[in-house]
């Protein structure tokens, strides 16, 4: 063989030696080791720090919290789904609460073609006008489920009690006559029976209704509920009220949900609005905005609203006819 | 300065990841110039092993070019990666269940035989330069001879043997090579426009056709810039060469597009959308029409009426540059217009071409354009013609 | 017996280093990219339990199930994931997203988008947040559903049959995983999946996809997807465990999966899906 020959050969050879040195040498050592990949490299992805902490990590500091949320129909909603990701907090600082829950809220509760009928939704520009959600809602137990009372009573015996008791503040017909008095007349049994139970226990306290109720037995309540709830209201129609009723309009919206748009509440546990007393109304509201009147729902509502709201809000209910069903 | 990324813009529905098209025109190129080599490295074998005497003077230009553009098949790969740094791990754990995976091993063996062969081809030369030059040029070729100035008829039969065996081994080597790439391509079942049996068989015959019509260009081109005539016999050679695979090429192109309609599998509607929209200019204009049926038929022509001189020369070269143009729209219309097809078959996205950036047009265009130059620098110190003139 | 072969190749490469080591890297010359290399660490599989001391991938066979029937496309799965799993904020790159699917009266097709949608990050606001826009809200719908998509961890992967350098596997306990320190980024991967689950990470070089959050699932935890999903339509479990979450989806319904014709057999079972789902 010519000498040209066998020195390509040789150079090839050395070639391919050090190629097959170079594979052996550079080849991570845990290749192989499970398969045709780096064995390391299974430990190295599980080893990475979960970002979401999960809502056992959030009980630990909020416990408070956690059980009240964990007790109600939101607990499928993780903490963090709202809150963000826990990695990290609460050494490198808190965690954002929510401030435009409408935008928030409305991601799964929005009535969108395609969810399923199964799951709470709303019509955006028909539900609780503009307002945040957590005005009404409780973010972390959102059901609003009004209490409703049970009302076995007897509406004549409530009738003859009705005229030995209240008929001189809330009239003969359960019409007040004065303007700072709420009518009766047609009100909801449930509604009356929980307020006259507050009035009676001291949950909520009033100069006058405070020591009536107090003398007043449980079936005397339930028989002065039945008795109101039977009765037609025939308010007449308002006096010319203080207030701008169009204005009231606009912000009755907010309060459609629970009290119904022109004010009869579609839900027994709430008060029918429609034709109620003007003075009376405002002094309600006012009374929620200074904490003196308790209501966790009526507090939020009424943090918001200036004089005027109440004074134009209380005009427009007050205009409304109260005959009215939801 | 553009951005990292640019979005594709879609209609219909895709797959939201989908937005990103992945390969880029350096991915056109790639097989592009993978084809040329396997092309040019035909016309050397159809020389070297089969007899084509006519081919001989254009036998080494074939070796060179073919040497050339292999020396830049691996950079259009290397632009395109997330982590070029990292392309060693595919010489050092090869996936034997990937296409790709043997690309390492296929062409570093290619680039090898590629080297040795046109050694032995040009060393006579490189003896011989070896005693006649002297300075750093003279060093270079004495290097080369091994230290082994033996001329012999014994050692040049040695030889031709050398050269004989090396041509045949690399038959299988550039269609393997080239072959693979179709695969990349044919194998994936992601995609209905790749997903084909004849794809390996398509892209090798659309490769052969670039191969040797690039080899026409650069012997005319050669014959005008030295000022020397043309070998009338070869270039009919050539003409025969590429009309021939032509038709074979343009069969298979037809029947694999027959078969994807015929077939109508799910996504055909989207195809149909898109090869009468978009990619009717690209597929159909240029890639049949322009550059396919034309050159056949001006082929086809020149060869019935046995035309010859001057027109042969014009009409040969203007139908090699189609033939090039075609199989870069064939290249193209497969990767780009594969990827512009959604995986949902319900939406089409365009490829947003990017002009700057490492796999921007520019730099695609300078690596084809690149092997060129690199060819030129190499003619002067292998001289493929002066050979053929030595005894 | 295996255990055997590798520390005798373990052994002989180490020999081999000791006496071609210096020349191997000159000639190479390419010691410094492979500098990683170099520190070549104790078998891990000489631990007692893989990958973690806290969990053998020997005896957990994952699966996940998801029921669109119970989606309600709020996309909570999409952000938990993307923060998770440090998915870039934008438009274009999810290792999770939810389809929606809408039948207008007298339509055959779907109208089908996702929340990468131009319409639905004009509603979200911006393209690092994701909330479905109320599109259709006026329309007659005859039909409309939200479907969550993810990585299938097929039983046959055909990303890891085309990825050229063994940077993408399948683990023991079946989630196909990426090797992001082995990776070359050449996106053949990306171009196999035919569900569109992988995205290339042009930051990091890589090809990302969904792992089932593999580290969290290795320490006791459920994806993130899986974790605020708000009304149960992501199940997530172990397919040895019969009382699994996963294992109860499978049996008691009628599951199916994703373009079965490929032969990729996911790992991910559907409830409720339509034939225009692929």
């Amino acid at each position: 063989m010519p000498k040209h020959i066998s020195r390509i050969l040789a150079i090839l050879a050395a070639g391919l030696a050090i190629a097959l040195v170079a594979k052996w040498y550079f080849t991570t050592g845990s290749f192989y080791e499970f398969g045709h990949y780096r064995g390391d490299s299974v430990a190295e992805i599980a080893a990475k720090q979960p970002v979401l902490q999960t809502s056992g990590y959030c009980k630990s500091c909020h416990s408070e919290r956690h059980l009240q949320w964990s007790a109600a129909n939101h607990k499928s909603v993780q903490c963090e789904v709202c809150h963000g990701a826990g990695e990290g907090h609460p050494q490198k600082g808190k965690l954002p609460i929510p401030s435009d829950t409408r935008k928030l809220c409305s991601l799964c509760h929005e009535r969108m073609p395609g969810r399923p009928a199964a799951q709470p939704q709303i019509v955006l520009a028909e539900h609780g006008a503009e307002q945040q959600c957590i005005v009404c809602h409780n973010p972390h137990a959102p059901k609003i489920t009004g209490v409703v009372a049970k009302v076995s009573g007897d509406a004549a015996a409530g009738a003859k009690k009705h005229a030995a008791a209240c008929a001189a503040c809330h009239g003969a017909n359960a019409i007040s006559a004065n303007d700072a008095w709420p009518n009766l007349a047609g009100q909801h049994a449930a509604y009356l029976v929980r307020i006259l139970g507050a009035f009676k226990s001291g949950a909520q306290t009033d100069v006058m209704m405070s020591s009536v109720a107090k003398d007043l037995s449980d079936p005397e309540i339930q028989n002065l509920a039945a008795y109101y709830a039977g009765l037609t209201c025939n308010a007449a129609a308002a006096e010319k009220a203080a207030g701008d009723a169009a204005a009231g309009k606009l912000l009755a919206k907010n309060c459609a949900a629970c009290h119904g748009e022109a004010g009869a509440a579609p839900n027994p546990a709430w008060p029918n609005l429609a034709g109620q007393k003007g003075v009376y109304l405002a002094n309600a509201l006012k009374a929620f905005r200074a904490g003196l009147r308790k209501d966790p729902m009526m507090a939020g509502v009424a943090r918001g609203l200036s004089d005027a709201d109440i004074v134009n809000l209380a005009a427009y209910y007050a205009a409304q006819s109260c005959g009215k069903k939801p | 300065m553009e951005h990292l990324i640019q979005y594709a813009p879609y209609t219909g529905w895709v797959y939201p990841n989908e937005t990103v098209i992945e390969w880029s025109v350096a991915i056109v190129v790639y097989p592009y110039i993978t084809g040329l080599v396997a092309g040019a490295f035909t016309v050397s074998s159809l020389y070297q092993v089969f007899g084509f005497q006519r081919l001989k003077p254009v036998a080494h230009l074939a070796l060179l070019t073919s040497l050339c553009f292999m020396l830049f098949v691996p950079l259009p790969l290397l632009l395109h990666l997330g982590h070029p740094e990292r392309a060693f791990n595919n010489l050092l754990t090869p996936h034997l269940t990937s296409a790709m995976a043997m690309f390492g091993y296929f062409a570093t063996f290619y680039i090898v035989l590629l080297v040795v062969e046109t050694w032995f081809a040009f060393r006579p030369y490189i003896v011989e330069q070896a005693q006649k030059r002297i300075g750093l040029i003279g060093s270079f070729y004495r290097a080369l001879t091994l230290g082994s100035y033996d001329v012999s008829e014994t050692a040049l039969r040695y030889d031709r043997k050398w050269i004989f065996w090396l041509a045949i081994a690399g038959i299988p080597g550039a269609h393997g090579l080239h072959g693979y790439v179709g695969f990349v391509f044919g194998s994936l079942k992601s995609r209905e426009w790749w997903s084909s049996d004849l794809m390996p068989l398509v892209f090798l015959f659309s490769a052969i056709i670039s191969g040797v019509a690039l080899l026409i260009v650069l012997y005319v081109a050669s014959c005008k810039l030295r000022r020397t005539p043309i070998d009338l016999a070869c270039l009919k050679g050539l003409a025969y060469t590429v009309w021939a695979f032509i038709i074979v090429a343009f069969v298979l192109e037809g029947l694999e597009f027959a078969n994807i309609v015929y077939k109508g599998r799910e996504g055909i509607e989207m195809i149909m959308t898109f090869v009468t929209g978009p990619l009717l200019f690209p597929y159909f204009v240029l890639q049949f029409g322009i550059g396919a049926i034309v050159p056949l038929l001006a082929l086809s022509y020149m060869i019935w009426r046995g035309t010859t001189g001057k027109a042969l020369v014009v009409g040969v070269t203007l139908s090699a540059c189609l033939v090039l143009l075609s199989v870069f729209m064939m290249r193209w219309n497969v990767v780009i217009g594969g990827q512009e097809i959604s995986k949902t078959g319900k939406g089409l996205l365009t490829y947003p071409l990017q002009v700057f950036g490492k796999e921007g047009l520019i730099s695609s265009l300078s690596l084809v354009i690149a092997p060129l130059v690199v060819l030129l620098g190499i003619t002067r110190l292998f001289p493929p013609w002066e050979h053929k003139a030595a005894p | 017996m295996k255990r055997e072969a590798i520390s005798a190749l373990r052994a002989r490469r180490g020999f081999l280093r000791k006496i071609g080591g210096a020349g191997a890297a000159v000639a190479v010359g390419t010691a410094g990219l492979m500098h990683k290399v170099a520190a070549k660490s104790e078998p891990a599989a000489a631990q007692k339990s893989f990958p973690t001391p806290d969990y053998d991938w020997t005896k957990h066979r994952w699966a996940f199930g998801v029921d669109a029937t119970k989606c309600i496309g709020c996309l909570r799965c999409v952000e938990a994931c993307k923060r998770e799993n440090n998915v870039p904020l934008d438009a274009h790159h999810f290792n999770t997203w939810i389809e929606r699917y809408v039948y207008l009266e007298g339509e055959d097709k779907a109208r089908i988008d996702s929340q990468q949608d131009p319409v639905n990050i004009a509603a979200s606001g911006s393209e690092g947040q994701y909330r479905f826009a109320n599109r259709y809200q006026d329309a007659k719908v005859e039909k409309a559903f939200f479907v969550p998509k993810l990585c299938n961890q097929c039983e046959h992967p055909p990303c890891v049959q085309v990825c050229p350098v063994g940077a993408t596997y399948k683990a023991k306990d079946g989630v196909v995983l990426i090797d992001a320190e082995y990776c070359i980024g050449c996106r053949y991967c990306v171009q196999a999946c035919p569900y569109g689950a992988r995205w290339f990470n042009e930051e990091k070089g890589v090809t990302q996809k969904c792992y089932w959050c593999y580290h969290r699932i290795t320490k006791g935890l459920q994806p993130a997807c899986v974790e605020v999903c708000p009304v149960g339509a992501r199940v997530f479990g172990d397919r040895d465990d019969r009382d699994s979450p996963i294992s109860l989806f499978i049996r008691n319904n009628r599951v199916q999966v994703l373009k079965p014709e490929t032969g990729n057999a996911p790992n991910v079972f559907y409830v409720g899906i339509d034939k225009e789902v692929l």
